[in-house]
């Protein structure tokens, strides 16, 4: 099992904690994740400026992991949504051709279609296999509770991703969490966005988003907010303090990521899994779990 | 514009009837009444484009696509207020913000420059070393013309 390993531009800067955990993660499940240092951008902050620029900067990537022969699995929920869309608009014949004319001016010899496109998550999902998961679990996690937060892009356009889940009540990221042992539990803003995407252009309506999130989990009985983008993890985590002290709240809420979940109950060690680069401390729920 | 592959008919403006679902599933209409998707469309549609491009409520939308998943005409709302966003920086209306990414962007062809302090964090977990990928989007943006 080799795939393209779409990491884009958040994750290696603002997501270490998400990058570690996902390459040991894949390792322990026997994923084989290439690095192509050719990558760029995926598009999504291009589409604001100029919609044929972002498309041609997908199809480039697109096209390399072609030429490798690789389909791409990727692990944020941006990047997933934009090269997902691409790849739907390119099925338009008229639009690849002209596409693949810019291709070739920029060296890469053309894009036919033929690249699958995943996030890890829906890759476990639908390919890796729950069953397959659950025999290298060695350590369930019986003892925790999480709140599943998807991410708007997870899951939409549902066009773009064959509506592998539902749009508007997403399931498989809590199947795939409820596999390790843990629980889940559904609570009423699930599908609320994380507003990040509008940080720098509404600053005030993007923290009032985080902040009503937070406020909903931090009411539950829950050990930690589970999620599988690293944008969201920016809006609920990286700013967490400063959400809480733009709306008058305080928040102490871990937020996990999926890689780093699976990962404990395959028996990886925290060190393996970033959580030192949690910035809310996720100690509690170590100990929790106990001495391996 | 832009060879004609994208525009607001392409994403099914003209098949509005300003049901107004999209914006009553709008989390950012929740929250701030004023912003309606369905006026954007009504306005783009009877032609006040220059008011929708030159406003601030295309910058308010998270681009969540929960109105283009509810809109029972298939309109493909949240790629419309995308479409106007490309127009508006087009047209030299471009926030602080985008104006900050693009220059990033075209500088190091990344949305968040890859510095030294970042590799050496990514050293310590032993994580690859990663470079900057410059020319590539100034390229790209000349060849759309989105440089302009
Ligand atoms: S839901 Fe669709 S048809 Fe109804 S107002 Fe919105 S865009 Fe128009
Ligand atoms: S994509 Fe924009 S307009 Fe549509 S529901 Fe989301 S925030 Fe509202």
């Amino acid at each position: 099992m080799r795939y393209a390993f779409y990491i884009g531009c958040t994750v290696p800067v603002k997501a270490l904690k998400y990058e570690v955990s996902t390459r040991n993660l894949a390792k322990g499940l026997g994923i084989e994740l290439v690095d192509i240092p050719e990558f760029g951008c995926c598009g999504y902050p291009v589409k604001s400026m100029d919609m044929f620029a972002a498309l041609l900067m997908s199809a480039r990537n697109l096209a390399l992991a072609e030429e490798k022969g690789m389909d791409i699995i990727g692990i944020c929920i941006g990047c997933m949504a934009t090269l997902s869309e691409a790849k739907k608009y390119l099925e338009d014949d008229n639009l690849r051709n002209t596409i693949n004319q810019k291709l070739r001016e920029l060296g890469i010899r053309e894009y036919t279609g033929k690249v699958n496109i995943k996030h890890l998550a829906r890759f476990l999902y639908e390919d890796y296999g729950l069953s397959s998961i659950k025999e290298k679990i060695i350590k369930p996690l019986e003892s925790l509770k999480f709140g599943v937060h998807y991410g708007c892009h997870y899951m939409k356009p549902g066009h773009a991703y064959d509506y592998f889940d539902n749009p508007s009540k997403p399931v498989t990221l809590d199947i795939l969490t409820d596999i390790t042992g843990a629980k889940t539990i559904d609570y009423q803003n699930k599908n609320q966005c994380c507003g990040l995407t509008i940080m720098g252009t509404a600053k005030d309506l993007s923290f009032r988003l985080a902040s009503e999130k937070l406020v909903c989990l931090s009411g539950i009985d829950i050990d930690a907010m589970l999620l599988a983008c690293p944008s969201c993890c920016i809006a609920y985590e990286n700013n967490q303090r400063l959400v809480g002290e733009k709306t008058g709240k305080k928040f102490n809420l871990p937020v996990l990521y999926f890689t780093q979940v699976i990962g404990l109950a395959i028996g990886l060690d925290e060190k393996d899994l970033g959580f030192e680069f949690n910035r809310v401390r996720a100690d509690r729920i170590i100990e929790k779990l106990g001495p391996y | 514009m832009q060879n004609g592959f994208f525009d607001f008919e392409k994403e099914g403006l003209k098949y509005c009837y300003y049901c107004g679902k999209c914006s009553s599933g709008c989390e950012v209409n929740r929250l701030e009444s004023s912003f309606q998707p369905h006026r954007i469309l009504y306005l783009l549609n009877i032609g006040m484009t220059d008011s929708v491009i030159g406003g601030d409520d295309i910058w308010k939308c998270t681009t969540c696509f929960t109105c283009s998943e509810r809109c029972p005409q298939g309109v493909k709302v949240t790629e419309i207020i995308w479409f106007a966003r490309t127009m508006a920086v087009k047209s030299g209306h471009l926030p602080e913000l985008i104006m900050h990414q693009k220059e990033t962007l075209l500088r190091t062809g990344r949305l968040h420059h890859i510095s030294h302090i970042d590799n050496n964090k990514r050293g310590k977990v032993k994580l690859p070393q990663l470079t900057d990928a410059s020319s590539l989007i100034s390229e790209i943006f000349k060849m759309t013309k989105g440089d302009e």
